[in-house]
C-alpha cells in the first residue's frame, strides 16, 4: 500500500491543500504497517476535526458552507410540511388536548386528584408534542421522533406529577 | 499548572508533536520531510505522516506556523512571531517543571 493510495481516505479539500507535499514527505514506496495505521488515523482526524477543516478552507468558504447547509435544512423543513400536514397536526393537537383534559377531570373525580391535576395541566403541551411527528418532525427518522417525543412527554409528565405532590 | 489561552495543551494528543514541530522550526523554515528527520535526530521520535500533518494543520489554523511558497512538491513552513511566543512560554513551563522534579528527587 502506498501513500498516494491512502491519500484517497482524506477529504478532498485536505488533499488539495496538503496532498502533494504529503506524498513528497512520505515517498511513494510501500509503507510499513505502523505508517499505514498512522495515515488512516490521520485521515479520520482530518474528516472529523474542526481544527483541521479550518486549515483547509478559507473563512469565506466556511461561511458559504454554513449558509448552504442552513438553506438546505430550512428548505427541507418547508418542503416536508404541507397544508394537509398542518391540518392533521392541528386536529391531533385539539383532539389530544380534549382527551387528556377529560381523562384528567375523570381521574380527579374518581379520587386520583394528583394524577388528574397533572394530566389536565400538561394536556396542551403534551398534545403539541404528540402532533410533532405530523408537523415539525415530519420526515425525520422514526427513532429520532420516538426519542424526542417520548422523552419530552416522559419528562413533562414526571415534572408535572412531582409538582402536584409538592 | 497555569494554562495560557493560547496553550499548546489545547491541542490534546497533538500537543507533543506540535511542540516538536515548533522546536524543529525554531532555527529556520523546513518542509515536512526535513522536520521528521530533524525531530528524530533531536528527540529520537519518528513522527508518522498522519500525526505530522495533523499537527501542522492545527499549528497553521492557530497561525503559529505559516507555509512558504512550495519548493518543487515540498512546501516549507516557518515559525511565526505568535508561534515563537507559544514555544518560549512552553519551554519556560517545562523548565519550571524540570526544576521542581529535580528538587523533589534530590529531597527524596
Amino acid at each position: 500500500m502506498t501513500a498516494s493510495q491512502l491519500l484517497r481516505l482524506y477529504p478532498r479539500e485536505w488533499r488539495k491543500r496538503y496532498g502533494e507535499e504529503f506524498v513528497a514527505t512520505v515517498g511513494d514506496g510501500a509503507l510499513r504497517f505502523q505508517q499505514v495505521i498512522d495515515i488512516v488515523s490521520g485521515a479520520i482526524d482530518a474528516r472529523f476535526s474542526s481544527d483541521v477543516r479550518r486549515s483547509t478552507t478559507s473563512p469565506s468558504q466556511q461561511g458559504e458552507a454554513t449558509m448552504t447547509a442552513l438553506k438546505a435544512a430550512c428548505g427541507r423543513t418547508q418542503l416536508r410540511m404541507t397544508t394537509k400536514d398542518g391540518l392533521i397536526g392541528a386536529a391531533i393537537m385539539i383532539g389530544v388536548t380534549f382527551a387528556l383534559s377529560a381523562l384528567g377531570i375523570f381521574l380527579k373525580r374518581s379520587g386520583s386528584a394528583e394524577l388528574g391535576e397533572a394530566l389536565t395541566s400538561i394536556s396542551f403541551s403534551a398534545a403539541l408534542v404528540v402532533s410533532m411527528p405530523f408537523t415539525f418532525m415530519k420526515g425525520q427518522p422514526w427513532r429520532a421522533q420516538a426519542v424526542i417525543c417520548g422523552g419530552t412527554l416522559l419528562i413533562l409528565t414526571a415534572i408535572t406529577y412531582v409538582a402536584t405532590l409538592i | 499548572m497555569k494554562k495560557t489561552p493560547d496553550s499548546l495543551a489545547d491541542l490534546g494528543r497533538f500537543s507533543e508533536p506540535a511542540l516538536l514541530i515548533l522546536i524543529s522550526l525554531a532555527d529556520g523554515p523546513k518542509h515536512g520531510y526535513a522536520m521528521t528527520q530533524d525531530i528524530e535526530a533531536v528527540s529520537g521520535q519518528k513522527l508518522g505522516p498522519g500525526t505530522l500533518y495533523g499537527a501542522i494543520a492545527r499549528l497553521e489554523t492557530r497561525k503559529w506556523i505559516e507555509p512558504l511558497p512550495a519548493d518543487d512538491r515540498r512546501r516549507p513552513y516557518r515559525l511565526t512571531i505568535a508561534g515563537q511566543k507559544v514555544l518560549r512560554s512552553r519551554l519556560e513551563s517545562l523548565r519550571t517543571m524540570a526544576r521542581v522534579a529535580q528538587t523533589r528527587l534530590a529531597d527524596a
